[in-house]
């Protein structure tokens, strides 16, 4: 289907790549050497993130577009990655790092927040003002502090000195700023952003990201993203199935890992009551294709075991103001040093 | 993610003197170290999920079984079992029982430990009564990991056994030296006041004979106390008494001698010189004899393996002691400990 011929989108769902939809590795010069020579097939997914991605996509209402740190030059084997997988993208941003470098911007070189903020508020502007969205980074830089600064500005629930004292603090070139400012300013205020998903590459502490509030969900695998999702009906049940499917036949995870994943989210407070009933319900139907990863009433009885191990029902997490100041340190580049130590 | 068969050990996090933080921290941590090792947490939940929301773990092996009782150092096993059926120790053993996870580690009362296994599982075939086995450093190397330390048990769980259940529990010891230590053929002795056969009371020489001309074991006759630091054998085996007794003893000499050293610093200036230019060498003893490697000691003579970690454990030892346990579990302890039982097995 033509972009003419698309329906306006409904929801758009904004992806990282390294370490949130490809396995990357560039903690040291020579892994960034490595991953950077890395042709198209030896590239590999995070486990599930492309069933995850094709189910999101089913439905023509919905766009994806990826804004990745990864340089301009790899846009052709990234291309040809994503089509390998099966993954059909809207918009695909990389970062011209070269453009920096000649430039002498070497703080844009490692710099987050000056990169994506604009990106991410020109792709918003070009929208529509009702569309709504779901963002998908990891805890490797400032993705959750970036898109929560995101929605928030497009929310309003950000005043300008504020933002202005945050793209400092992240060492944000002048004209940058003035960039991010003007089309900051472009776009209709709404609410969009409906979730925030950080995959936990390095496996942060989850509390480490309460003090962004529930809408940012930190997850350990894209089983926890799809049930997050399904609870907030953007995935059906069998879609969520799909995704586990892969994740058992492509990455070896088993009934223990999937009802510990399920069981993690309980614990965290995310409403999992209704969506238990539907997956449930989904699994007695028709459709052996899920009779071949494990007998459903294994499956069913699985997880029924680690809900009622927990016995009452968690208590879900509070909503609460974010205070961007106090969080400046998450906004700044990171050295490799940096990045290695964590 | 690994292919290997996953092993689940579930963990009394409640009752050891760090709390239930220091526990958690370290099946934590397993999680991370080993892709095959699952962490059933048994204890409260707000204190498991309070302690893993801050601290680096791998939620896809980490799950949590809540209960509000456990049973506290000081309590009396017996009655404490009774009053809380649903105390953690107790439904960690239950879940083993039910298959829910392969072993279990507990950090807390250790006779309400031993309890809950006698309650739950089941004797291997064989074995009439169970035993603590624990190691003690010495000074000798063995076993492919040229391991300082030698297994002595029983050392409580059996106050008065026989001459069959010091059998058993040479057994026993034979068959976790050879999976945990990897030590092929471990030399096993009887202690005794004397290294002659006739030596001790009936049940040790009964026991000494019996085990003289027994298949798949190398015994090597009856030990002194003063063999055990020694090294003269891999594992040592004596009734759940003399065990205890030899046991504190060789902790009490242990502190003691550190007491004495802590004098000598503060009394002489020459004397504090030369404790500090032994210090390399002391830490480099006190990296050889970390018990904490080991973690703790296993319950064995059960279907199923529990191992008692120490009531003071950090939270490194009970990462160990769940690797230990996932090592036994993976190498089948059970079922090599009834293949060497005499009468039983080839060997």
């Amino acid at each position: 289907m033509s972009d003419e011929t698309k329906p306006a989108p409904r929801r758009i769902y904004r992806w990282d790549l390294d370490k949130t939809y490809l396995q990357t590795e560039f903690d040291t010069l020579r892994q960034l050497v490595r991953t950077a020579l890395q042709r198209a097939n030896e590239k590999k997914a995070v486990p599930g993130a492309a069933a995850l991605i094709r189910e999101l996509k089913a439905s023509p209402d919905v766009r994806l577009c990826i804004v990745s740190g990864s340089p301009t030059q790899m846009r052709k084997v990234l291309m040809e990655k994503l089509k390998l997988d099966g993954v059909e993208f809207d918009e695909l941003v990389l970062k011209d790092n070269l453009r920096n470098l000649v430039r002498g911007r070497f703080k844009a070189l490692r710099g987050q927040v000056g990169y994506k903020l604009p990106v991410l508020l020109e792709s918003r502007a070009r929208a529509p003002a009702d569309a709504e969205e779901v963002l998908f980074g990891d805890d490797a830089e400032a993705d959750a502090f970036v898109y929560s600064l995101y929605a928030d500005m497009v929310a309003r629930r950000v005043s300008e000195p504020v933002v202005y004292r945050v793209l400092e603090a992240a060492e944000v070139y002048s004209d940058d700023i003035e960039r991010v400012i003007q089309v900051w300013h472009s776009i209709p205020q709404a609410d969009p952003v409906r979730r925030i998903f950080i995959n936990l590459d390095r496996l942060t502490p989850p509390a480490y990201f309460a003090k962004y509030g529930p809408r940012v969900v930190p997850i350990f695998n894209y089983f926890q993203a799809a049930l997050v999702l399904m609870g907030d009906k953007f995935l059906t049940a069998p879609q969520v199935l799909k995704v586990m499917i892969e994740l058992v036949q492509t990455a070896g995870y088993n009934l223990l890992t999937l009802s510990n994943s399920f069981q993690d989210l309980l614990r965290r407070g995310l409403p999992m009551g209704a969506v238990a009933e539907a997956l449930v319900e989904a699994l007695k139907g028709p459709g052996g294709m899920f009779q071949a990863v494990r007998p459903v009433p294994d499956i069913i009885a699985a997880f029924s075991k680690r809900v009622a191990s927990l016995g009452s029902e968690p208590a879900p997490p509070k909503a609460r103001d974010i205070d961007y100041l106090s969080l400046l340190d998450d906004a700044r580049p990171r050295t490799h040093k940096a990045r290695r130590r964590s | 993610m690994s292919q290997a068969r996953p092993v689940t050990i579930a963990f009394d996090v409640m009752g050891a003197d760090h709390g239930a933080a220091e526990v958690v921290r370290g099946a934590a941590q397993l999680t991370l170290d080993s892709p095959n090792i699952h962490a059933l947490l048994v204890g409260d939940r707000a204190q498991i999920d309070e302690a893993l929301a801050t601290i680096r773990h791998n939620a896809e092996r980490v799950a949590v079984h809540h209960t509000s009782e456990w049973v506290a150092m000081h309590e009396k096993p017996a009655a404490a079992l009774d009053d809380k059926p649903q105390a953690s120790v107790l439904l960690a053993a239950k879940l083993v029982k039910e298959g829910e996870a392969d072993a279990m580690v507990s950090a807390g009362n250790t006779g309400a430990g031993v309890l809950a296994c006698a309650k739950s599982f089941t004797l291997i075939p064989g074995v009439r009564r169970a035993a603590l086995a624990t190691v003690y450093p010495t000074a000798v190397g063995r076993g492919e990991k040229n391991d300082p330390f030698s297994l002595i048990l029983d050392v409580g769980a059996t106050v008065d056994a026989s001459a069959a259940d010091l059998v058993a529990f040479a057994v026993m010891g034979t068959a976790y030296a050879r999976i945990i230590s990897r030590n092929k053929d471990p030399s096993v002795a009887l202690l005794s006041n004397g290294t002659e056969a006739q030596k001790g009371p009936p049940r040790v020489v009964e026991a000494h004979e019996k085990l003289k001309g027994m298949a798949g074991l190398r015994f090597i006759g009856n030990i002194e106390g003063v063999d055990i630091p020694k090294g003269t054998a891999d594992v040592v085996v004596c009734d759940g008494f003399v065990g205890n007794v030899c046991l504190k003893m060789l902790e009490g000499v242990s502190e003691t001698v550190m007491e004495l050293a802590k004098y000598a610093y503060k009394e002489k200036l020459l004397w504090r010189a030369a404790l500090a230019m032994l210090s390399g060498g002391i830490e480099r003893i006190k990296e050889v004899t970390d018990w904490e490697q080991y973690g703790g000691a296993p319950i064995l003579g059960f279907n199923r393996l529990f191992i008692k970690a120490h009531g003071r454990s950090k939270a490194r030892a009970i990462t160990n002691a769940g690797k230990v346990a996932a090592k036994a579990v993976g190498n089948d302890l059970a079922m090599t400990i009834e293949k060497l039982l005499p009468g039983r097995g080839s060997s």
